[in-house]
């Protein structure tokens, strides 16, 4: 896989800094952008694989940038917004945005997020083309007929639910970040008091241990996310 | 009643013109006919020239009359003429005795004058025989209504025009003297006087401008009360974040000078997270509070989300028990997940955070009177009866509320309240639900610890 490459548009020259370094130290490339201006323009003329865009700006106000941008390109972009007002979010995902992230934060919160915008971003054609059967154990999964079969036993799914367990069972053992798991299950970004997907989570479990399955397969990993065993 | 100004205004301005010129009406005809009427002095002269030359002609015969009628043209300045009527009907036809005896030559002298024509009348006096009459136009220095044109123009420009601006400055009056004092109010208001109210002034009053002034009060009130409730959470939320800030500090020095850099670092960490998670409640409290939003997008199930919350809980607190009585499902309507769990989850941690270890939290549910009750109980020490709505409040804490130089024994788990009821009543009432505490007691009689009711509509 390539190096991700990241572009900053932050005012902050601290925070910018902090950010890029951390990064650096993860394995990405990062460009600093200190001003709004000059931030579109290198978004423009450069390919990135991340933007990770404030709302506060000297000379250019983040939504702006961030309509300027998607009228050219669908770069994933991450807002950063300061004022964690419900309305700002909310303005920022009418205009395009992929994912916001109130400060104050810290970096895990913010590396989940930007794996999981990557992971999305750099994935999709994987999802097309992957078998459209699944089988694990007594599992069995048909994503044509949207089917669930545990034993032999039909389990009655969602589309939602569906694309849940599909998705856990695809990255068996593998810990899936509620954050990736809101952008590929549920579309939307996820913010920190969000129920939908544990809600989501814990009705699949049910049925399936209805079904005779091991409760402990599908594990709650508190703070990180869920895993399918 | 309402629009009771309309109908006052209408009161005055339609029926009060309306009256207005329907008098000044009858005052103009009434003053023109009293004004048409000849002076009671000159009729008298009329009737004397009458009796005077009935006189002359019975004692001094024609000549003499003759001449006399001649001075009076003279001296009147108009013409004067003595007539014998003889009316007398041919061709076999026949007058009755009641036009006979009415019929005049010229006017009376009691009779009124048509002002409205330029010549003057005949004025007719009749002798005793009642078949002679002196005839007279009348003089020009008899004929009435010298001061008619006066008279029309002071009743019909100058009193309506008087009158008609003592009605407007009333009307005026009436508007203005409540929205001057609805002015003066907002002027202070703007100034900083946040308890000004314009209600009282108005007791008297009761139609759309005393409206106008209980919309005022209550914008007054609720700004002020947001004003005051903001400056409020400011001085507490400087002053809670004060500690987190010093134990950063703390934990700096300890890194710097190598003392368990690694604990230091936890603490560094949590304390951040500490105060991070702070700043993002007081925001939530704010926009809660500044907009009083009413969120209803979402349908779950209820039972769903106690469940994944209870989950989280028995993770965090594994060292206390929580027990809950639900049933299978509850579908939930037009309410908000994500409030509605951030409440509820608030409420069962602060509920395990009072409770000692090894105690019980118990989340039960009823579904009664058209809604749903669901009942937190802790084994904690309770709250006082009088304190069970302040903890409603952000950073209420009992003991600081008890004593002034509070925490004198602090315990482990006692962190106050914090901002988490405060935004549980504030996000409930956002889904259109209610909230409130309770304590309950043992057998005994003994504090046993806090209920929190939730009661949110179907």
């Amino acid at each position: 896989m390539p190096i991700p490459h990241i572009l900053i548009i932050e005012d902050d020259a601290t925070l910018s800094d902090q950010v890029a370094r951390l990064l650096e130290e993860k394995g990405f490339n990062t460009q600093q952008c200190l001003d709004g201006q000059k931030g579109l323009l290198s978004a423009l003329q450069n390919s990135f694989d991340l933007i990770l865009l404030d709302v506060l700006l000297p000379s250019l106000n983040g939504f702006s940038i961030l309509n300027q941008i998607r009228r050219v390109k669908q770069t994933p972009i991450m807002m950063i917004t300061a004022c964690g007002a419900e309305q700002e979010r909310i303005e920022g995902y009418r205009k395009g945005a992929d994912d916001y992230l109130p400060k104050p934060f810290n970096f895990t919160e913010m590396m989940l997020r930007i794996e999981a915008l990557l992971r999305r971003s750099q994935h999709p054609v994987e999802r097309v083309t992957q078998s459209s059967q699944l089988q694990i154990g007594q599992l069995h999964l048909n994503r044509s007929k949207q089917q669930v079969f545990f034993a032999d036993k039909s389990v009655e799914l969602t589309p939602i639910q569906f694309r849940l367990l599909w998705v856990l069972l695809a990255n068996q053992h593998e810990v899936m970040s509620k954050a990736f798991l809101y952008h590929s299950v549920l579309d939307r970004p996820f913010s920190r008091y969000d129920r939908s997907l544990d809600m989501h989570v814990s009705r699949v479990r049910k049925k399936l241990v209805e079904a005779g399955m091991s409760p402990e397969r599908l594990l709650t990993m508190h703070g990180k996310g869920y895993q399918f065993t | 009643m309402k629009n009771t100004l309309f109908w006052r205004l209408c009161a005055f301005i339609a029926f009060g013109t309306v009256l207005l010129f329907w008098a000044l009406s009858w005052l103009t005809n009434h003053t023109e006919t009293s004004m048409s009427f000849i002076d009671a002095d000159h009729q008298q002269q009329l009737l004397d020239y009458g009796k005077q030359a009935e006189r002359i002609l019975r004692y001094e015969g024609e000549a003499s009359l003759a001449s006399w009628l001649q001075d009076l043209q003279q001296k009147e300045d108009t013409w004067a003429a003595v007539v014998r009527s003889n009316i007398t009907p041919f061709a076999d036809s026949s007058l009755p005795n009641q036009y006979i005896e009415r019929f005049q030559l010229g006017r009376s002298v009691e009779w009124k004058i048509h002002l409205y024509f330029e010549e003057n009348p005949t004025m007719e006096i009749p002798f005793s025989d009642a078949s002679s009459h002196l005839l007279i136009r009348l003089p020009q220095r008899m004929r009435p209504g010298a001061f008619l044109i006066y008279a029309k123009v002071f009743l019909q420009i100058a009193l309506p025009l008087i009158l008609l601006s003592i009605l407007s400055f009333v009307l005026y009056q009436d508007v203005m003297t409540p929205l001057r004092r609805l002015e003066n109010a907002t002027n202070a208001f703007s100034e900083g006087k946040l308890d000004v109210r314009v209600s009282p002034y108005l007791s008297v009053r009761n139609d759309e401008l005393t409206r106008l002034a209980a919309t005022f009060d209550h914008m007054a009130e609720r700004i002020s009360k947001l004003i005051y409730n903001q400056r409020q959470l400011l001085a507490d939320l400087s002053h809670e974040l004060r500690t987190p800030l010093t134990r950063i500090d703390m934990a700096v020095d300890f890194v710097e000078q190598n003392i368990n850099p690694k604990q230091a670092l936890e603490r560094l960490r949590s304390e951040a997270s500490t105060m991070r998670n702070l700043v993002e409640d007081t925001l939530t409290l704010a926009w809660l509070n500044n907009e009083s939003p009413r969120l209803n997008n979402d349908d779950f199930d209820l039972v769903e989300l106690l469940d994944v919350i209870c989950e989280d809980a028995r993770f965090e607190y594994p060292d206390r028990r929580l027990t809950s009585v639900l049933p299978e499902n509850v579908l939930i309507t037009h309410s908000s997940q994500i409030a509605l769990g951030q409440a509820i989850e608030n409420i069962i941690r602060n509920a395990l955070r009072h409770t000692p270890t090894e105690s019980e939290v118990n989340v039960s549910f009823a579904n009664c009177n058209n809604q749903y009750t669901l009942i937190v109980r802790d084994q904690g020490t309770g709250v006082p009866d009088e304190m069970l709505s302040d903890i409603f409040k952000p950073f209420f804490r009992v003991d600081k509320a008890r004593s002034s130089d509070s925490r004198l024994a602090p315990t482990q788990n006692n962190h106050g309240f914090g901002l988490g009821l405060a935004l549980a009543h504030r996000q409930i009432a956002a889904v259109g639900g209610t909230i409130k505490a309770l304590n309950y007691y043992s057998e005994k009689g003994h504090r046993a610890g806090l209920q929190i009711i939730i009661s949110i509509p179907h």
